[in-house]
């Protein structure tokens, strides 16, 4: 693990680390790549991949509405609302 | 503050409480984190909607760590919560206190079964997909399964009966068929055998050990077969595990963003600042730290040797649960190295959550049940609940 990984992935998770949390990520990483050896030991060669342990199909169902929300209730949790919008900075100067 | 808005004046021998994963219509829902504090839900936990029909009184929340991957709870925005120096969990000190009858959870990374252990409570993890995640903080949805934390297995019975079954609002929720072996009506064939899997008795303490020996005796003087197993692969699940789960989490996580709901950063410049200084200022180091573990086992170079490589080593486990229960009707082992966390424990190794789960990442990755009673777990094939909570009873009474 490389710090210019460690920078690339704060990126990718819009997230930003101080040093000494990098050196954390670091440290964490490393224990994690001797429990990786670990499983390399399993023979997984002839084995399917397992998503689901159980026998879990695709939900199909109608599209109708359950449960509805007013745009209020919905938005009333929001960090900043105008005129039942949702606020962010300007993206297009 | 750890447990917090618990109702005043309720009375009723029904009271339970919930965990801050659980959202909840009245109280906030905050996951034990900033990016959330003081968030009120519209939905309620299908979980807790079935219990109050049934004459349930939602007494309070109780608090968790961040996202519920630590240990107890000690990455809680509110801070870690220590008795006689000891890490304690909010939602058992509750129930063990007698403020409610059990506690409703989310058990992602074992922190539920870690802390029916060390306040001598018990608790049921049933099978995954037969509780409705409805309604629940999404971590790892392949293993996330609310569980029940109580102080006799009769209450754990009671809860389960209500709360197990199909919910066509969860796409992963089973059939109403499958999920009524859970119930009390249920016919179901008594614990016999027990294998002992010694191969997950690696680094647990003296106590630990006499919990274990406790259990081993209650069990064999009530007419139980323990037989001392060996395997490898089933001890291997705790790094297939939290590649998993960190995979899933980093995924579940990246909703958090400042702009719909919950924290916003005051200060930023443009809308990529607004999403990074959001997420940096409310999440905490556990939880980044596995934000980045899990995002890097999906990066193109590690999806197949990492991510890929886990799913089938799920297979493995599930395969080597199987060829157990061929023989044996529950596996007995510890849920824990320790019975108790010290603060120093928790200060030295930041991640020892993702160690621990040694004992818990089993049962996770493979969706089976586990129970825990008198310090130790027992893990069963799937819709044997009835059965471990009867052999749970035998060691709560002999081995407390």
């Amino acid at each position: 693990m490389e710090r210019d990984t460690i920078r690339r992935l704060e990126l990718l998770n819009q997230l930003r680390l101080t040093d000494s949390q990098k050196d954390d990520v670091m440290a964490f990483f490393a224990k994690r790549e001797d429990d990786l050896k670990a499983l390399e030991k399993i023979d997984t060669a002839e084995t399917e991949r397992m998503v689901h342990v159980m026998p879990i199909m695709t939900v199909v169902r109608e599209d109708t509405v359950s449960q509805n929300f007013s745009r209020e209730a919905l938005q009333a949790g929001a960090p900043e609302t105008d005129e039942g919008y949702w606020c962010v900075p300007k993206v297009v100067e | 503050m750890n447990a917090y808005a618990v109702k005043k004046n309720v009375s009723s021998d029904k009271i339970i409480v919930a965990d801050d994963m659980m959202l909840t219509v009245d109280m906030p829902t905050t996951a034990g984190s900033k990016m959330l504090d003081g968030y009120m839900s519209l939905l309620e936990s299908e979980a807790l909607t079935r219990l109050k029909a049934e004459g349930y009184v939602l007494g309070g929340k109780a608090d968790v760590g961040e996202f519920a991957i630590d240990l107890l709870g000690e990455t809680s925005s509110r801070g870690a919560l220590f008795a006689d120096g000891a890490l304690k969990n909010a939602a058992a000190q509750i129930v063990a206190s007698g403020e409610a009858s059990a506690a409703i959870c989310l058990d992602a990374n074992g922190s539920v079964r870690r802390a029916a252990a060390q306040s001598g409570l018990i608790s049921l993890k049933p099978t995954y997909g037969t509780v409705s995640r409805y309604g629940v903080i999404p971590v790892a949805c392949s293993g996330d399964t609310v569980s029940i934390l109580a102080d006799n297995t009769d209450t754990c019975g009671n809860i389960i009966d209500v709360i197990a079954g199909h919910d066509a609002k969860d796409g992963t929720s089973l059939s109403d068929e499958l999920c009524s072996k859970l119930k009390k009506s249920a016919e179901y064939s008594p614990v016999r055998r027990v294998a002992l899997l010694t191969s997950m008795t690696d680094g647990i303490d003296a106590d630990v050990k006499a919990k274990l020996d406790a259990a081993v005796e209650a069990l064999t003087k009530s007419g139980v077969e323990v037989v001392s197993v060996e395997n490898e692969i089933i001890a291997s699940a705790r790094p297939a595990w939290n590649v998993l789960m960190s995979a899933e989490l980093c995924n579940n996580v990246s909703r958090y963003d400042g702009v719909k709901y919950g924290y916003r950063a005051q200060s930023f410049n443009g809308i990529d600042e607004l999403y990074t200084n959001s997420r940096t200022e409310a999440f905490g180091d556990l939880l980044k730290t596995a934000i980045i573990f899990g995002s890097e086992t999906l990066s193109t170079e590690n999806y197949m040797k990492v991510y890929d490589k886990c799913l089938r080593v799920r297979r493995v486990i599930v395969e080597e649960f199987a060829k157990i229960f061929g023989e044996f009707d529950a596996i007995l082992m510890p849920t824990c190295s320790s019975l108790s966390y010290t603060e120093e424990q928790i200060a030295n190794n930041r991640h020892l959550a993702f160690e621990e789960n040694f004992y818990t990442a089993p049962a996770s990755i493979s969706g089976l049940p586990a129970v825990v009673a008198g310090g130790v777990q027992l893990v069963g094939s799937a819709f044997t609940e009835r059965a471990l909570l009867t052999a749970a009873k035998i060691i709560a009474k002999e081995g407390r």
